[in-house]
């Protein structure tokens, strides 16, 4: 019997399932926890946000991706977590006019697979986590970002797609007793 | 022709019924529940004898004059029924099996929505979309 | 491997969620990642299982747990498994991979069973979806080493 369900069950695949299904648990008792749908939006985002600021050291760690010189560069970087972390190679594209603004789409959206809302969910913002991720995890390197979603899969949109724009560059902390 | 597709639960309340458009949906559901007797007596036996084939797809459960009943069951104790027209020739045992593994697959898809509560009716677009697919042979 | 990267960052992250706030009860936080982990034991198993043929009993269940579940979760087995074959099992697992980022030492001990809830959950979550009703725990023996009882609620 072992044999047999080992050969089925491809284990990278099945961390995937894994992970989906734990965020959706997550999401669930978030739900239960919180009388309104925007204070679960916040609080994925907030989550998101920790789990961003440490996750950027593993992935510093891992892919050793260099300096992020500007916005493009950042770009690339999210792209690349992206295909590390979540198995998805979203697509970076609609830049503003002054290149501080981008998105990052994606076809399909595995934390979300097998998800369908309900009615009485549809302000929900599913997968706000990631939004989270994005802002802490380049709040690490010195960048202020604000990231959001402007179109859900789960909301009957084509694609899912965040938007990413860029804020502020964050200097080091300026020791006390400077101008 | 598929006629009837049925999911039943672990307390044996039906999750999900179809029944094909023009057919007698009552006698089709009693149908579909009498198949669950057979698939109890098939599961009991099964782990009493050593050997056994461990098989979900229980196969060919009972015939009446007009239909054709078969079984399929879960680890996780949950009961796929597929009704056919007895007369029915296109489908081949292989093909049922087939169909009950797609079924299986649509269900474990609608378990994994977070907002599904195990034990309570299936309403899921998708399932819909599965199951009329699979009926419709494709 | 990043796949279980980003599990365990979901599951620390649930970990802190349900401590957050200064009036909140372990007891309470605790049965959160319990629930957590039972949705989510209950919704994989029905999945993991697709691929296998019946099981014949009990003890069949607590091998699959042992070996496949384990190793597809925690990327191992249990190390042993022990039943008195009347509803009790426990299993031991000497390097737990939710506990090895803890450092070991007694002041850290008492954090131990946070890490711990959400499995419990998801054993008894698996558990019952194989139609085995039961109640989980989990004590730390020696960090990063732990034991999880299964008692089989039966009748």
């Amino acid at each position: 019997m072992s044999r047999q369900s080992m050969r089925a069950n491809d284990p990278k695949k099945v961390s995937g399932e894994l992970f989906t299904l734990t965020y959706g648990s997550l999401v669930a008792q978030l739900l239960k926890d919180y009388e309104n749908v925007d204070d679960v939006n916040r609080q994925l985002e907030r989550m998101g946000y920790n789990i961003g600021m440490r996750l950027i050291e593993d992935f510093l760690a891992r892919a050793n991706p260099g300096r992020c010189y500007d916005l493009r560069d950042t770009a690339d970087k999210i792209q690349q977590a992206f295909k590390l972390y979540l198995g998805v190679s979203p697509s970076i594209g609609s830049w503003s006019p002054g290149g501080d603004e981008f998105s990052v789409v994606m076809e399909t959206n595995p934390m979300a697979e097998f998800v369908e809302l309900p009615e009485h969910c549809l302000g929900l913002r599913y997968s706000n986590i990631l939004s989270g991720v994005i802002r802490g995890a380049c709040e690490m390197v010195q960048l202020e970002v604000m990231a959001w979603f402007i179109a859900d899969q789960l909301k009957g949109d084509n694609m899912t797609e965040i938007r990413v724009k860029f804020v502020k560059r964050l200097e080091d902390a300026i020791p006390a007793g400077e101008d | 022709m598929a006629v009837c597709v049925s999911v039943i639960g672990k307390e044996n309340s039906p999750l999900y019924v179809w029944v094909g458009s023009g057919r007698e949906e009552l006698h089709l559901h009693y149908l579909a529940h009498t198949g669950l007797d057979v698939i109890q007596e098939k599961i009991t036996s099964v782990t009493k004898t050593p050997g056994d084939t461990r098989d979900l797809y229980l196969g060919l459960l009972y015939a009446t004059e007009e239909y054709k009943v078969f079984g399929y069951t879960t680890n996780t104790r949950i009961k796929f029924v597929i009704i056919t027209d007895a007369a029915n020739t296109t489908l081949r045992d292989n093909e049922i099996r087939m169909m009950f593994r797609r079924l299986h697959s649509l269900y474990t898809n609608v378990v994994c929505n977070p907002f599904y509560i195990p034990g309570h009716q299936i309403s899921s677009r998708e399932f819909d979309k599965g199951v009329a697919a699979l009926v419709a042979g494709n | 491997m990043a796949e279980e990267t980003v599990f365990d960052f979901i599951h620390m992250e649930a970990v802190s969620y349900v401590f957050q706030g200064e009036k909140v009860s372990e007891d309470e936080a605790v049965s959160k990642l319990e629930h957590m982990g039972f949705a989510t034991g209950y919704r994989l198993v029905e999945r993991l299982t697709r691929e296998s043929g019946r099981y014949k009993d009990e003890l069949d269940i607590m091998k699959y747990i042992c070996k496949d579940l384990w190793v597809t979760v925690y990327k191992k087995q249990i190390d042993n498994l022990r039943t008195n074959h009347q509803g009790v099992y426990v299993l031991h697992d000497n390097r737990f991979r939710l506990l090895t980022h803890m450092a070991n030492g007694k002041q850290y001990l008492q954090y131990a069973p946070r890490y711990l809830a959400f499995t419990c959950g998801l054993v008894r979550g698996c558990l019952a979806n194989l139609g085995v009703t039961c109640v989980v725990t989990a004590e730390v023996t020696h960090l990063p080493a732990c034991k999880f009882q299964i008692q089989v609620q039966r009748g």
